[in-house]
């Protein structure tokens, strides 16, 4: 009898209850969101607009975005009405 | 005879006619298809049968064939049965679908209603759309009768979605001859149908495609999961072979019809010669075997009912031992010395004992297999069982083609 | 610490009520118009929806690998020629076997204006009740940016590129939304990123009028990758083909269209098209070609919405006429 090796059944079929599959897109970025809190005045643009969704509400009313898959795009600081948030070279955190 | 079968009736219907109603009888749910030449009465049928209520299923007229496989590609993955119907440019048309559903292993059941698929337009009977599409990975059944058209649907139903097999099922008649033809038919009871398919209510249920179950189709396969899924397809079309044997002896108990599973044997246990054929053209080579016969001499038909998976064990058994065999084509393959069945059979030529093949080309192109042209193949197999010089292949209906084969 | 000045949250989280089906890492490009889109659906429609797929820019995500996937939702991983027959016969057998489903038939530009167009046009002529979304990012991009039917003119791509003898695409593009509307379905709508507070309303509409119907809407999500665009410009974009009336906002009810969106002063297409390179070879000539073009389209439409506000609906269009 044939394996089942790679598919559960007979034919193409995957099982979202298995563990999704997940991509480290935060390492494709070469730039990286920077979130002046003292600016944000949390309208929720930038979690709206984000593609990825990585824009995660803090505690203290501000968005910070989640660095593992964070791609890098700049659209939350275009898009932030008090240009709060400024696209930093990943450069500039390497210890 | 069993004492469940019920009396049921005769009724003289078109081979058409037979699949409509052998689909009603399978109580589908969803039916999708487009009219073809000379598939159209079919799905007149079920229309009608649908509009009169006698039919509970959802009727979809699609827009093309292509759209009418993947209609019921969708609804029998979803956990449907499904029926649909189509013919030679109708069948390539919906092809890309009709590989999609043997990858996506979808139980489809459908009839094909053989027809010429040359490059030019024809309005004639042949098989070359079933040899075009043969190795998409669906069952492929042939019918020789319109009484064996309704019984190899409900039979291709009861293999399709077995849990074992879960293998789309084509059964394939000959448009024309078949299609158009009047014959009496035993038309089943709703229950005894009922009856012979309530044993894939009691099997696993397939997997299927429902919202909030978080199971998708159609997923890629990557590193070895392809090949995998391809070599579960493979062994599949093989268990059907044995499974399509069973499911004869199944039908013979409810119906107490039997034709043999994947070949159907006439007159082959004493024969030193035998003919090897398909579809409508066996009723025809039956009736000359049996004046044949009356000449004394032994020649048989192996009916090949099962066309793929190919059934070349089957095939080997029944033959293994013949001195003669001629196998019949109602198509061409291109750059053989001879037919495509023949060239498929040919394969297994090592295998039979000594036996020698010919070929015979005919039946296409608007032409008609006669009891004269069966009489002319019969002469040339038993000349080739006598030890005569007899060419490889012969186009029966066209002698120019037995002169002038194109090589320089 | 002075009171830091807020502004309220945007109305569009009220709308996102469902989680994110799909995994965090998934492949699209950063600032991939489609992938914004994907993410946004099931949250506000719901994570029981079944969505078909094609081959496309979506299928390395919205179809899984081996066992695996990339999301929770139920899907249907599809050839783009069948997209409309194959949610045809999901939702048909749903109804059957009476499943209450939302089927999501979800495609690219390529599928829906062209290769699948057909079935399409089967699918709205014969009322089935679901809701097909097109992305239209103006071109066959997962195959590396050529040129298809809702590519507008001037456009380069890879089979429409900027030679000595070409330059560009040299025809006009199809209206989708326009066709789709003209079946008198019983839901057709644009949308597009900058605007989601609409596209989210539009999407629970559709939602609803599935139940009388087919439901088509047409979303404008742009590739910065095939498009020569800077990635963090994907929602300015859409905000210029707004503006510019390049791509209007409008819906329609079986037909009778009516403007969601009227921009009083529409601002030269060339905001919008000096925003990517693949205009960046248009002579003054070519711009006026488009602008034409787009003024044209925007009249028809205009034109079509007033009359149309005239329009009685028939009896029968109401209720859908006789029960599917």
């Amino acid at each position: 009898m044939p394996s089942n090796q790679f598919f559960n059944h007979e034919g193409p079929w995957s099982d979202a209850t298995e563990p999704l599959m997940c991509t480290d897109t935060g390492d494709w970025r070469t730039k990286r969101p920077v979130v002046d809190k003292e600016k944000c005045i949390f309208c929720g643009f930038c979690a709206i607009y984000c593609p990825v969704q990585v824009m995660e509400m803090t505690a203290d009313s501000c968005f910070e975005p989640d660095l593992g898959f964070c791609k890098g795009c700049g659209i939350c600081a275009k898009e932030c009405p008090k240009n709060a948030i400024t696209m930093v070279s990943e450069g500039e955190f390497v210890s | 005879m069993n004492a469940t079968a019920t009396p049921s009736n005769i009724k003289v219907i078109t081979g058409n006619a037979a699949a409509a109603i052998a689909a009603k009888l399978a109580r589908p749910d969803v039916v999708a298809a487009y009219p073809i030449t000379p598939q159209t009465e079919v799905i007149e049928q079920i229309s009608s049968f649908h509009a009169s209520g006698d039919m509970d299923c959802e009727l979809i007229t699609v827009e093309g064939e292509n759209s009418a496989m993947n209609a019921v590609m969708a609804a029998s993955l979803a956990g449907g049965r499904v029926f649909t119907a189509s013919s030679s440019w109708g069948l390539v048309f919906m092809y890309d679908a009709v590989l999609a559903t043997a990858g996506a292993r979808a139980p489809v059941v459908m009839v094909n209603v053989n027809r010429e698929t040359p490059g030019i337009i024809a309005v004639s009977s042949g098989q070359q759309d079933m040899i075009s599409t043969r190795d998409a990975g669906w069952i492929f059944l042939i019918a020789e009768n319109c009484q064996e058209i309704l019984d190899l649907v409900l039979q291709a139903y009861r293999l399709a979605e077995d849990y074992d097999i879960q293998v789309p099922v084509m059964v394939h008649y000959d448009g024309f001859f078949l299609s158009y033809l009047s014959e009496g038919v035993e038309i089943p009871e709703q229950e005894t149908v009922d009856q012979f398919l309530s044993v894939l209510a009691s099997q696993p249920k397939r997997t299927m495609l429902r919202p909030g179950e978080k199971l998708g189709v159609g997923t890629h396969g990557i590193l070895g999961g392809y090949m995998e899924l391809r070599h579960k397809h493979v062994t599949a079309m093989e268990r059907s072979k044995a499974k399509f044997d069973a499911i004869d002896g199944e039908f013979a108990d409810v119906f107490g019809r039997s034709y043999g599973g994947q070949l159907e044997e006439y007159r082959t246990d004493d024969a030193d010669m035998v003919l090897v054929g398909s579809g409508s053209m066996c009723g025809t080579i039956k009736s000359v075997i049996d004046d044949q016969r009356e000449k004394g001499n032994r020649i048989g038909l192996v009916k090949i009912r099962m066309y793929r998976p190919f059934p070349h064990q089957a095939l080997i058994k029944a033959l293994k031992g013949k001195k003669a065999i001629g196998v019949v084509d109602r198509s061409l393959a291109f750059g053989f010395d001879g037919g495509p069945i023949y060239t498929e059979l040919k394969a297994f030529e090592t295998r039979l004992g000594g036996a020698k093949l010919v070929s015979f080309i005919d039946g296409i192109a608007n032409t008609d297999i006669t009891k004269t042209n069966v009489e002319q193949m019969i002469r040339m197999t038993k000349d080739l069982s006598d030890g005569r010089d007899v060419p490889e292949v012969t186009w029966v209906s066209y002698p120019e083609a037995n002169k002038d084969k194109g090589e320089k | 610490m002075a009171e830091k000045k807020k502004g309220r949250l945007t109305n569009v989280l009220d709308y996102l009520k469902h989680d994110d089906p799909f995994s965090k890492g998934v492949a699209f490009c950063p600032g991939c118009g489609l992938e914004l889109l994907l993410r946004f659906i099931p949250r506000v429609l719901g994570n029981d929806i079944v969505i078909t797929g094609t081959p496309s820019c979506s299928a390395p995500v919205l179809l899984g690998q081996n066992r695996q996937s990339w999301h929770t939702l139920s899907y249907f991983g599809t050839l783009m020629t069948g997209a409309a027959a194959n949610a045809t016969g999901l939702v048909r057998y749903y109804k059957k076997a009476g499943i209450d489903n939302t089927v999501v038939c979800f495609n690219g530009d390529g599928t829906a204006n062209d290769i699948g167009f057909g079935n399409l046009s089967g699918a709205a002529e014969r009322n089935e009740p679901f809701i097909y979304i097109c992305y239209d990012n103006e071109g066959y991009m997962n195959t590396g940016i050529q040129k298809s039917g809702t590519t507008p003119y001037g456009a380069t791509t890879t089979t429409t590129p900027y030679g000595t003898v070409h330059r560009g695409k040299n025809l006009r593009r199809m209206n989708l939304g326009l066709k789709m509307a003209m079946n008198k379905i019983p839901y057709t709508a644009t949308a597009t990123l900058s605007d989601l507070e609409d596209l989210a309303k539009k999407l629970l509409k559709a939602k609803k009028a599935k139940e009388r119907g087919f439901c088509f809407l047409h979303v404008f999500a742009p590739c910065p990758t095939g498009w020569g665009a800077d990635p963090a410009d994907t929602i300015e974009i859409c905000r210029q083909a707004v503006k510019s009336n390049y791509f209007p906002l409008w819906e329609a009810e079986n037909g009778k269209i009516r403007m969601t969106k009227t921009v009083k002063k529409p601002k030269p297409v060339s905001n919008y098209t000096r925003m990517m390179k693949k205009f960046n070879h248009m002579t003054e000539k070519d711009m006026k070609i488009l602008q034409d073009d787009v003024e044209y389209e925007y009249c028809l439409l205009g034109g079509l919405s007033v009359l149309e506000a005239e329009c009685h609906l028939p009896v029968s269009a109401e209720d859908g006429g006789e029960k599917l």
